[in-house]
């Protein structure tokens, strides 16, 4: 399939699962108990929770907790791919060196560890998706890095931009559009997604983990739902509640975020 | 090359740092906030008097001598007591009751991409299988965890703590953990993607038509890349296994870690970090050793070669 179809995919699966949240309400909308547990068709489109709240409403808010956080996170980390891919093409031997013994160093620890100390030393009061999501990218930087530069090193390293300077092209032309435009695009743009998704799903897990605990949130608010509560409450349907639909919506944008890294991979891949 | 030695000698000196990096890197996070430590940890609202409970957590005397102090006894094995999850309890005796569950899962989640990698580097998991194989990593590991604990749940109930049951959480678990999150699929096409690039070397090729084997010429000079993978692989279930554990309930090491986190028990957190770091550490010493092994290997002369 060409690439603009995986493009139109990916682009459209994205902007269902980021572009929603910067509408979504403050709060939920008050409870109405006759409403409760009903189907999507009874209560379109998601149906409703115990409460008789549109589960909509939770996906909105779920969207707005992870849409900006996940963006930077992929934009740290395609920062860094961007700055590998340059320093593998500059032939400083040394600066590679340390690059990759830095990378050793912090890629060293399991990177659940480092996200709940981070976790760990955030004031509960200004709880939120970003420092943990600016960690995680930091700590996937480093892998991102090394794939870039083997990329740039596959196209010839130093000895690439000294041809191209040999036929009259300017630094900023050699570095800016042939080396990231047109050969490190494809891995720069996949890890920046991966990254994302990988930023979401971590969000769904920590917010997970912290309701089974009944416990607030290390990355929202307490007023605020996230994608974990339609799952926390799609599990109940495991117990005999009616629950089917929460755990089908969620499911179904968790699957959707999946949908777009695929797409997105597709679409940027090497020609 | 004669700089063979530089990465194995970075990883023996990270491994060596590691386990006294991250202590001290956390004491340093703790006191370079706004604010007092003791605060930070618990504050006042909550736990009232911050002096007494400072000098109660030795933090009344600046980060030196709270680090200096809490790793002179780590390394006589004592790593503190529960600050506020299990206040008093040592934390040493959490640690020893929690390891050997990680331990059993993560093992066990090795398996499958071991077999993976071996299938992989070998020719014989075909790579028609690889979309496959891809598709069930998209899933993340907190939705293969929910329906393992659903299983549990339907099946056992209430009895969901013992022994039986407890298998089926290591077992589920594990599956979950080798699973989602691209673990397997990363294993499988990591390790294809390095055997077929050495593949097409010319030595192989040349090697072939001596009438020798492929894997005893290219896996020598893949190994030390295929030890870095393994341990980029078991540092990915480690970190996996917080979410399995706590979603499956599986007393393990990161179940201890997230409880103490959500608790902000700095003591329990400390020393799952410690135990983190020393685990680590080993995995690092292990590939070194590993590009060690086969660097020296490498530099004997081949047997079997005329001269």
């Amino acid at each position: 399939m060409s690439r603009w179809y995986w493009t139109g995919l990916g682009l459209a699966a994205m902007g269902c699962v980021l572009i929603p949240g910067f509408f979504a309400p403050e709060h939920l909308s008050p409870s109405d108990l006759s409403m409760a547990y009903s189907s999507p068709g009874a209560a379109p489109p998601f149906g409703t929770d115990s409460m008789g709240r549109p589960l909509l409403e939770y996906a909105l808010q779920g969207s707005r907790v992870i849409a900006l956080p996940s963006i930077v996170a992929g934009l740290v980390v395609m920062f860094f791919a961007v700055i590998g891919g340059l320093i593998a093409c500059t032939g400083s031997h040394r600066l590679e060196a340390i690059t990759r013994a830095f990378g050793e160093l912090l890629g060293a620890l399991p990177r659940m560890v480092v996200v709940l100390i981070v976790a760990l030393l955030m004031p509960p009061e200004d709880r939120s998706l970003y420092p943990i999501a600016i960690s995680w990218a930091l700590l996937a930087a480093p892998g991102a890095m090394d794939e870039a530069s083997a990329v740039a090193a596959r196209l010839g390293g130093a000895r690439f931009v000294e041809a191209l300077r040999a036929h009259g092209f300017s630094r900023f032309r050699i570095y800016l559009w042939h080396i990231v435009g047109l050969n490190l695009r494809p891995v720069v743009a996949r890890q920046g997604m991966e990254t994302l998704m990988q930023v979401v799903f971590l969000e769904i897990a920590l917010s997970y983990l912290a309701l089974q605990d009944t416990q607030p949130s290390f990355t929202h608010g307490d007023s605020e739902m996230s994608w974990a509560d339609l799952l926390y409450m799609g599990y109940q349907a495991f117990l005999e509640v009616p629950t089917w639909h929460a755990m089908q919506l969620g499911i179904g944008l968790v699957a959707l975020v999946a949908l777009a890294t695929v797409c997105v991979g597709r679409a940027v891949r090497p020609r | 090359m004669n700089s063979w030695w530089i990465r194995p000698l970075v990883r023996l000196v990270a491994a060596a740092l590691l386990p006294v990096a991250v202590p001290g890197i956390l004491t340093a996070l703790i006191w370079a906030l706004p604010g007092d430590p003791a605060s930070i940890i618990c504050p006042p609202a909550i736990c009232g008097g911050t002096e007494e409970l400072a000098e109660k957590w030795n933090l009344h005397q600046g980060p030196w001598h709270f680090f200096s102090t809490w790793m002179k006894a780590a390394l006589s094995g004592d790593l503190g007591n529960s600050w506020r999850m299990q206040p008093g309890v040592p934390v040493v005796e959490l640690i020893a009751e929690s390891v050997p569950w990680t331990a059993a899962l993560v093992t066990m989640a090795f398996i499958p991409l071991v077999l993976g990698a071996t299938g992989a580097a070998s020719r014989w998991l075909s790579d028609k299988l690889d979309p496959l194989i891809r598709l069930v990593g998209l899933t993340p590991s907190v939705v293969l965890a929910l329906l393992a604990a659903a299983a549990v749940t339907i099946h056992y109930g209430a009895n969901a703590y013992d022994d039986d049951a407890m298998r089926v959480k290591i077992l589920l678990g594990a599956l979950t953990l080798g699973l989602a999150d691209a673990a397997l699929s990363g294993a499988v096409t990591g390790v294809r993607g390095l055997m077929e690039e050495e593949r097409k070397q010319r030595y192989v090729q040349i090697a072939i038509l001596r009438g020798e084997s492929v894997l005893s010429n290219t896996l020598p000079n893949v190994l030390p890349a295929i030890a870095g993978q393994m341990r980029a692989r078991l540092l990915h279930l480690l970190s996996g296994a917080v979410i399995v554990e706590v979603v499956i309930r599986i007393d393990g090491l990161g179940d201890l870690l997230w409880q103490g986190t959500l608790t902000q028990d700095f003591g329990v957190v400390l020393a799952s970090a410690f135990a983190f770091a020393i685990l680590s550490a080993v995995l690092l010493l292990g590939q070194a050793l590993v590009e060690i092994g086969v660097a020296l290997h490498v530099r004997r002369s081949p047997k079997g070669v005329p001269a």
